[in-house]
């Protein structure tokens, strides 16, 4: 279909570009696709449209710029504009919900004992890792998704403002709120664990 | 009423805060990811000199952006899907 001018690059080299530039995203690209679904099969499909999209608008990118931020520009927009429509499973659990119940009910108490006792089978960085994958799961996804750019993936509140199509004052608020939440729900586990954050 | 009310947040959001502690709970987020200007990453040190909670919440701050990059665990790309990517684009083109 695409005609061949002077300036487009052949299919071969099309491919070789797209390769070496694009591919290498793919690890974080699909931990970004995994904590946006919370579903390995979703983050799958999620990550190939990605892809296939960025085939397709390739010579729209920029040699040299940054393709990180690119392709998590393409994946959050087609997370939300095709994927949560087509994903119309109802029984997908809202996590927040659940995750609300529980924390309400199984903080305090009993729960604090059974998880020390369990930090002699399991190494106590997994457990924390458990600790803070579930905190972070159980924040709505707009939240979610500016901690795991930020502090997952490291990009600037300038990158994150373009990945997300938001101002950078609107990336800020949303950080600080989205950290308030997360620092609520890991002090109820610190507490559980005898941490009193002194 | 409610024009007043807006002018009256819009004055504050411009740097405009009762207290420096209040400037530094709006600040500390760009501390710790590092994006905060020379002139507030100055001030900050300023003031922690003299204030001990202002010195924690930062410590805080910095002690939950380390709990997510450092211990929340990476998932693994499926084997098969470098390759799975690489066949759908060479079948759609």
């Amino acid at each position: 279909m695409s005609e061949q001018t002077g300036k487009q690059m052949s299919k071969e080299e099309k491919d070789a570009r797209f390769e070496a530039e694009l591919l290498p995203v793919l690890d974080p690209l699909y931990n970004f696709a995994y904590r946006l679904t919370l579903d390995e099969d979703d983050a799958n499909d999620l990550v190939q449209e990605t892809y296939l999209k960025a085939y397709r608008f390739f010579d729209y990118f920029e040699q040299g710029t940054n393709a990180k931020a690119w392709l998590f520009r393409i994946l959050k927009n087609s997370f939300i504009n095709e994927f949560r429509k087509k994903s119309k499973q109802p029984a997908k659990v809202d996590y927040s919900e659940v995750e609300g119940y529980y924390n309400t009910e199984d903080v305090e108490g009993e729960s604090g004992v059974a998880t020390t006792t369990d930090m002699r089978t399991e190494s106590v960085q997994d457990l924390i890792g458990d600790e803070v994958a579930s905190a972070l799961n159980a924040l709505p996804v707009d939240f979610r998704t500016v901690i795991i750019l930020c502090d997952l993936e490291g990009f600037t509140y300038e990158e994150m403002a373009k990945i997300l199509d938001i101002p950078i004052g609107t990336v800020r608020s949303r950080l600080h709120r989205a950290r308030n939440s997360l620092k609520e729900k890991l002090e109820k586990y610190a507490k559980s664990m005898g941490y009193n954050g002194e | 009423m409610e024009s007043k009310f807006t002018e009256a947040y819009q004055k504050k959001s411009e740097d405009c805060y009762d207290t420096e502690c209040e400037k530094v709970a709006h600040i500390l987020d760009s501390l710790v990811d590092g994006e905060a200007s020379s002139d507030e990453q100055e001030f900050f040190n300023k003031h922690i000199e003299s204030c001990v909670p202002c010195l924690e919440s930062h410590q805080k701050q910095k002690l939950l952006k380390n709990l997510v990059c450092g211990h929340l665990k990476r998932v693994i790309v499926p084997e098969t899907l470098a390759l799975s990517i690489k066949t759908k684009i060479q079948e759609t083109v």
